[in-house]
């Protein structure tokens, strides 16, 4: 078979014109801006061989931070998911004065420098901090621990959640939750048997988002982590040593295993959203 | 006979508009009842509030004798027809018809078993089984009504309550679906309100009609009495084609503005409104007769005809044969006869009956007779 007819039996007929410079397109840009300097780093790691990749990838330092960055980047996508619906919730239900003033702010940590972000946040939680100082006595040390790290992803993230969750919640009959307590459902069983349900594939695009963000997030991290090795470093900042030291080789080993890891997770994540989306068959 | 549901003075606002205005109504166990009205009249308002959705500002709503302001929406035991269905969309038609009993506290909860037969029961009711495990965007509107109706039946509700069943469905669907919910009712016998702004489907399906107006109730009673004698000028014009005829009664005879007569009428005097229904005039043939044939449509069953009369244009609706038997087309002059129609004298609460000139013949008066007894009026494609 010709290669014309490989493609006529792989493409159906549509009525949509400009099939062709669509797909063109949209690999060109994917190619230019994703797919070349990834390729490019993943090929510089490779090019010193596997024995160099795993030696500067199984390093204690490194494989701390990895740990330090993926349990704080869950973590934070999990408080995300709890307060941004709770946001999105407030935001979409209840009228309250300054309620577009609210909503406007959930968009900040978009478009805040995250450096700057990360100062504030520094100087709020650090033990000298109006936050820090309050919970200095009960012994909990906020900045410069992992636990700041948290609280800076948490900030960047929020924005993913709300924003993913409240157009679906906005969208939501509010008939489905009168018909659910007509047929004798309490509140609760109204919110986990009819209103997460429709919720909770945008729910989990959230969460992914902020899951995505915290992995990759830099600029605010650093300021309030404290950056000790093997206890509140993260993967980006190692990338950057690395990098300050020329060793280019190590730098590209831990961003190309940051990419698979990244990877991973959000086809992981985009799987499980596929077979909720298909339970619920919207 | 003790009311099912009874409800006193019922009073709703929103903002400065009343919605509901000292609204008292009794719906008998087991009976279909309809509130009809335009939209903005209360009926929904009403409804919701029957089933606890809503709350009244002042006025209270009983259950067999007992308050129901006093439990939640979920423990009065209504069901509710939601005129978009709300279907669960995230559950197949079988997890919607079983979630009103799936949510019940343990104690009260029924076996699994014994749930899936009653749903299967159901389904079976209103002839869905076959697609118990579908989502409610793979059925059409007519399917999702009926899995609608059969998941609030499933808790077997006191009282079941629909709010325009039928809004939502094209014509042929609606005519279908209104003869199978009365043959259902006819079987289950649950007391059942349902609101609807067309007068053709309650008059077909409910055993008395609620007609309301600007939060208020206008007239209730069976179909037949709410048609053929309505309580006020505001039923007579919902209720069917009618004709408005601004005259003035003297002498005992109402007369048009240019002093043309068209009834008789006693005990009133002075200016009034006259409601006559198109199919309440008659012509015959008369070659000075007062009106003037306007124009014809006469397709079908019925001659639709605008006769001019006095200086007003009068819609008469005549059977096909006799519009044969006259032989009038546009332009010719025929004598016109109002067989029937009610006056509203001004500042009046109830209309008056307006007989015709002339004695009616004992023929017509037979099938007059008929047309009220059997309490299926005629109706006119609009």
């Amino acid at each position: 078979m010709t290669q014309a007819g490989w493609i006529s039996g792989w493409r159906k007929p549509s009525v949509l014109p400009g099939f062709g410079p669509a797909l063109g397109t949209t690999l060109a840009y994917l190619s230019l801006f994703v797919i070349i300097p990834l390729g490019a780093m993943v090929l510089t790691t490779f090019a010193h061989g596997w024995a160099d990749f795993v030696g500067a990838v199984l390093q204690p330092r490194v494989l701390a931070a990895f740990r330090v960055t993926l349990l704080c980047a869950f973590g934070a996508a999990a408080l995300c998911a709890l307060f941004g619906l709770l946001l999105a919730w407030v935001l979409v239900r209840y009228p309250f004065p300054g309620h577009r003033l609210v909503d406007a702010a959930v968009d900040l940590p978009f478009a805040l420098p995250t450096a700057v972000a990360g100062i504030a946040l520094t100087s709020l939680y650090a033990p000298n901090g109006w936050i820090g100082a309050l919970l200095a006595p009960l012994g909990i040390q906020v900045a410069f621990t992992p636990l700041g790290i948290l609280v800076a992803l948490t900030f960047v993230g929020l924005p993913f959640v709300v924003r993913t969750v409240q157009p679906v919640l906005q969208d939501l009959e509010r008939e489905q939750e009168e018909a659910s307590a007509i047929l004798g459902a309490t509140r609760l069983q109204t919110f986990t048997r009819v209103i997460m349900p429709a919720l909770a594939p945008a729910l989990l695009t959230g969460f992914a988002m902020a899951l995505a963000r915290g992995l990759g997030e830099y600029g605010s991290v650093i300021f309030i982590a404290g950056n000790k090795p093997m206890v509140s470093e993260i993967v980006p900042l190692l990338i950057v040593i690395e990098l300050e030291q020329f060793n280019y080789a190590g730098a590209a080993a831990i961003g190309t295993l940051m990419l698979a890891v990244a990877f991973v997770l959000l086809f992981a994540i985009n799987r499980l959203q596929r077979w909720t989306r298909l339970q619920h068959a919207d | 006979m003790t009311a099912e549901i009874s409800i006193r003075g019922v009073t709703r606002r929103f903002g400065a508009q009343a919605a509901l205005d000292g609204v008292d109504l009794d719906v008998r166990p087991g009976e279909l009842l309809a509130l009809l009205g335009p939209s903005g009249s209360g009926k929904t308002t009403l409804l919701r509030i029957i089933a606890g959705l809503e709350w009244p500002d002042s006025g209270t709503v009983m259950f067999g004798g007992q308050d129901a302001m006093e439990r939640h929406v979920r423990e009065r035991g209504v069901g509710f027809v939601f005129q978009h269905y709300a279907l669960f969309r995230h559950m197949t038609v079988f997890e919607n018809v079983a979630f009103g009993l799936r949510v019940r506290p343990r104690a009260q909860r029924l076996p699994r078993a014994e749930i899936a037969r009653r749903v299967h029961t159901l389904l079976n009711l209103v002839q869905l089984d076959w697609l118990a495990d579908r989502y409610p965007n793979q059925l059409s509107g007519g399917q999702r009504q009926r899995v609608a109706l059969a998941r609030a039946l499933a808790i077997e509700p006191r009282v079941l309550l629909l709010d325009e069943p039928f809004g939502a469905l094209d014509a042929k669907v609606r005519k279908e679906l209104r003869r199978w919910l009365r043959s259902l009712h006819e079987n289950v016998k649950v007391t059942s309100v349902f609101v609807t702004h067309d007068q053709e489907e309650a008059l077909e399906l409910a055993d008395r009609v609620v007609v309301m107006a600007n939060g208020r109730i206008e007239q209730v009673g069976t179909p037949a009495e709410v048609y053929c004698t309505p309580a006020s000028a505001f039923v007579h014009e919902f209720l069917g084609d009618t004709n408005r005829l601004e005259c003035r009664v003297e002498g005992g005879r109402a007369l048009l503005a240019d002093g043309t007569p068209i009834g008789r009428a006693e005990d009133i005097m002075g200016s009034a409104i006259a409601y006559v229904r198109p199919h309440d005039v008659t012509l015959a043939p008369a070659a000075d007769g007062p009106g003037i044939i306007r124009h014809v449509h006469a397709v079908g069953p019925l001659a639709q005809l605008v006769v001019e009369l006095g200086g007003v244009e009068i819609d008469v609706a005549i059977p096909a044969d006799s519009w044969a038997r006259l032989g009038a087309g546009r332009g010719d002059r025929v004598a016109v006869t109002v067989q029937a129609g009610t006056l509203f004298p001004q500042r009046a609460t109830r209309g008056i009956p307006m007989q015709p000139l002339l004695p009616a013949s004992p023929i017509l008066s037979l099938v007059r007779n008929n047309t009220v007894y059997s309490g299926r009026p005629i109706h006119h494609p609009e």
